[in-house]
């Protein structure tokens, strides 16, 4: 009786929530097929082509549009994101291992790393900038300023996400472990980690793809083009297809970089459910 | 190796959590090479004990003295102390070879890879666990589990191995069986065992010695058949699930009770008065007066077949149950009437008086 009513409410919402997330990107790879170079970035399709994929990679004969200014600034996107993902994974790992012992002040600490997500971006941003230039006499630059405002924003996803990992982790392997003469480091390395290790993928995961398209935190805290500023940099000018192609193949990998974390996880979870299935028939 | 005849000794251990105080000033010494039962009800301290000596926990205050060196101060690692956990605690990531090897090859100075392989096949024999090997932990039974849990410690040759209930896991059928398994290894290789549980057959049939803790404190630490027959407190009693106790005050020779004054010839210095008596020396008459020697009115309740013995429980006065065990070798089981009161009859020389 409910469920004739809520059903299809339901039913419409997930439609319309898969509608605007995939909606925009199918426009997009359509468009992205555009004729060149006179085609322009809207319908109808003049005539289907791979022109603006060419394009991207300078395989097309010289026009009067200006190729991607995107080579420069992927390279430091991808560099910063994989430098924010080490460090906040880092951080996350180790701080959350901090908090499995209650210690004085940790209620405040927690409030304290959790703000780093929700302060607004553009204002840490420039508060960063103008730290650095004020008090530490620092540079902006993507591997200095913009490199701390990345890991000061993904740091509590990486930091949250292990402390929920851990939080169900039962110490007594640790104990056992210790009571075999092994130390704690050791212990840390051999028994902790593996069993924490799918925490430690999402962690990385999260902290690489925030950093990757963060966008407000690096516009004011970095003095050179990251692959989101230099996108946005061409709006300023005129827009054409390429930046749909590149849109395309910037989504294709991430999707495989999705891929390649989904096939880690299972491997590590079809260990981890075999092992609990045994049990149950224990 | 010192000369010193316990493996280990606690003086004076308290450890407190806020209000509750877990271990009361523990003064405890075990001999070498003896299997010692520590039998208590939940949350009355064992485990933290268990813990403390192992050094999981820190005590508040104290001495833990293991193989005659002071470890009160050690990190868990370094204590040389076997710990078998209640719930196994395997590594779920590694084989049961790698689980038992585990020790071996962690330490700070690992044992080579062909010394690891030998001794892991030697224990793997000795607890029975052969053809598992490889064998992921989560793919072997509750009985092969804690089979690896102790193979995993013994490897390490401690000369101190602490058990938390870990028969608790396992089926009762399992559990006679592990029980007689664990005593076998334990005179094969001269460990200690301080092994904690909470049931008074299993305290009872693996103590060469058995520690009764009442409230974080040492009731009473004496052989087996000392504890079952002459229980030190009227909590120990109790605890051994075979007496009735009795609240009352002594007076005289007697034992002042709701249900009457209760005769008994000998009595133990205790700070609480209570009556006790075995639940086997107690006899159900259909004749209801008074009569000679202690006695309580009583209707009865239900029964339950033990196989080799009969339980009757009876109701006296204000809802006090009071059980009687009928052993089948002293004649058939008798039946009663639920609508018709009894009198339920012992000798004063089987009571137990603390007062």
């Amino acid at each position: 009786m409910e469920s004739r009513i809520l059903k299809p409410i339901l039913a419409v919402y997930v439609a319309l929530f898969i509608l605007f997330l995939y909606g925009p990107f199918v426009v997009l790879t359509i468009l992205s097929f555009q004729q060149g170079p006179e085609g322009g970035p809207q319908f109808p399709i003049v005539e289907w082509s791979t022109y603006w994929y060419r394009h991207i990679f300078g395989l097309t004969e010289a026009s009067r549009v200006a190729p991607l200014p995107i080579g420069t600034s992927m390279v430091r996107s991808l560099t910063l994101a994989f430098m924010t993902m080490v460090t906040s994974t880092v951080l996350g790992v180790m701080s959350a291992q901090a908090f499995r012992n209650k210690f004085k002040g940790s209620d405040f600490v927690f409030y304290l790393i959790v703000l780093g997500m929700i302060t607004p971006g553009l204002l840490t941003g420039l508060g960063v900038a103008l730290v650095s230039r004020n008090i530490f006499n620092v540079d902006r630059h993507w591997w200095s300023t913009a490199f701390v405002s990345h890991v000061v924003y993904t740091f509590p996803f990486a930091f949250l996400v292990m402390l929920a990992i851990l939080n169900r982790f039962d110490a007594s392997v640790e104990e056992a472990s210790w009571s075999l003469g092994v130390s704690p480091i050791r212990t840390f390395r051999k028994v902790t980690f593996p069993l924490v290790f799918p925490g430690v993928l999402s962690s990385m995961l999260f902290a690489f793809t925030l950093s990757y398209d963060e966008f407000s935190r690096t516009l004011l805290s970095s003095n050179e083009q990251t692959l989101p500023l230099a996108i946005y940099g061409t709006f300023a000018v005129e827009i054409h297809p390429n930046l749909f192609a590149f849109g395309v193949l910037t989504t294709l990998f991430s999707f495989s970089l999705l891929a390649v974390y989904a096939i880690l996880m299972a491997l590590s979870v079809r260990r981890a459910k075999k092992v609990a299935i045994q049990e149950e028939i224990a | 190796m010192t000369a010193a005849a316990h493996i280990f000794r606690l003086d004076s251990v308290s450890k407190r959590y806020g209000e509750t105080v877990a271990l009361d000033n523990i003064n405890l010494s075990v001999d070498r090479n003896e299997y010692v039962s520590l039998l208590g009800p939940s949350g009355f301290g064992k485990t933290v004990l268990l813990r403390t000596i192992a050094g999981f926990e820190a005590p508040d205050e104290g001495r833990i003295e293991v193989n005659g060196v002071d470890v009160s101060s050690l990190p868990a690692h370094k204590r040389g102390i076997g710990f078998v956990f209640q719930n196994f605690a395997l590594f779920p990531h590694l084989t049961v070879a790698d689980n038992i090897g585990f020790g071996l090859a962690n330490r700070d100075v690992p044992a080579g890879k062909d010394e690891i392989a030998t001794r892991v096949n030697d224990i793997i024999k000795l607890v029975g666990l052969e053809g598992l090997a490889a064998r992921g932990v989560g793919q072997i039974s509750g009985g092969q589990k804690q089979r690896v849990a102790l193979a995993r410690t013994l490897i390490t040759e401690p000369k101190l191995i602490l058990l938390d209930e870990p028969l608790g896991a396992l089926d009762a059928n399992l559990r006679g069986r592990m029980r007689n398994e664990l005593r076998a290894i334990r005179e094969r290789l001269g460990v200690t065992f301080l092994h904690v549980t909470g049931s008074e057959t299993e305290a009872l049939a693996m103590g060469d010695r058995i520690i009764v803790l009442d409230h974080g404190h040492i009731a009473q630490f004496d052989i087996p058949d000392t504890v079952y027959s002459a229980p030190a407190t009227p909590n120990v009693a109790k605890f051994l699930n075979r007496y009735n106790v009795f609240d009352g005050s002594v007076s005289g020779t007697s034992f002042k009770t709701e249900y009457g004054d209760l005769a008994f010839t000998q009595k133990t210095k205790s700070d609480r008065p209570a009556y006790a008596v075995r639940y086997d020396r107690v006899a159900v008459d259909a004749d209801e007066s008074a009569g000679k020697g202690p006695s309580v009115p009583a209707s009865f309740v239900a029964s339950e077949y033990l196989g080799s013995s009969i339980m009757y429980f009876f109701e006296a006065m204000g809802g006090k149950v009071i059980e009687v065990e009928h052993h089948l070798s002293n004649g058939a089981p008798k039946t009663f009437d639920t609508e018709k009161s009894y009198r339920l009859r012992w000798k004063p020389e089987d009571a137990i008086v603390f007062g």
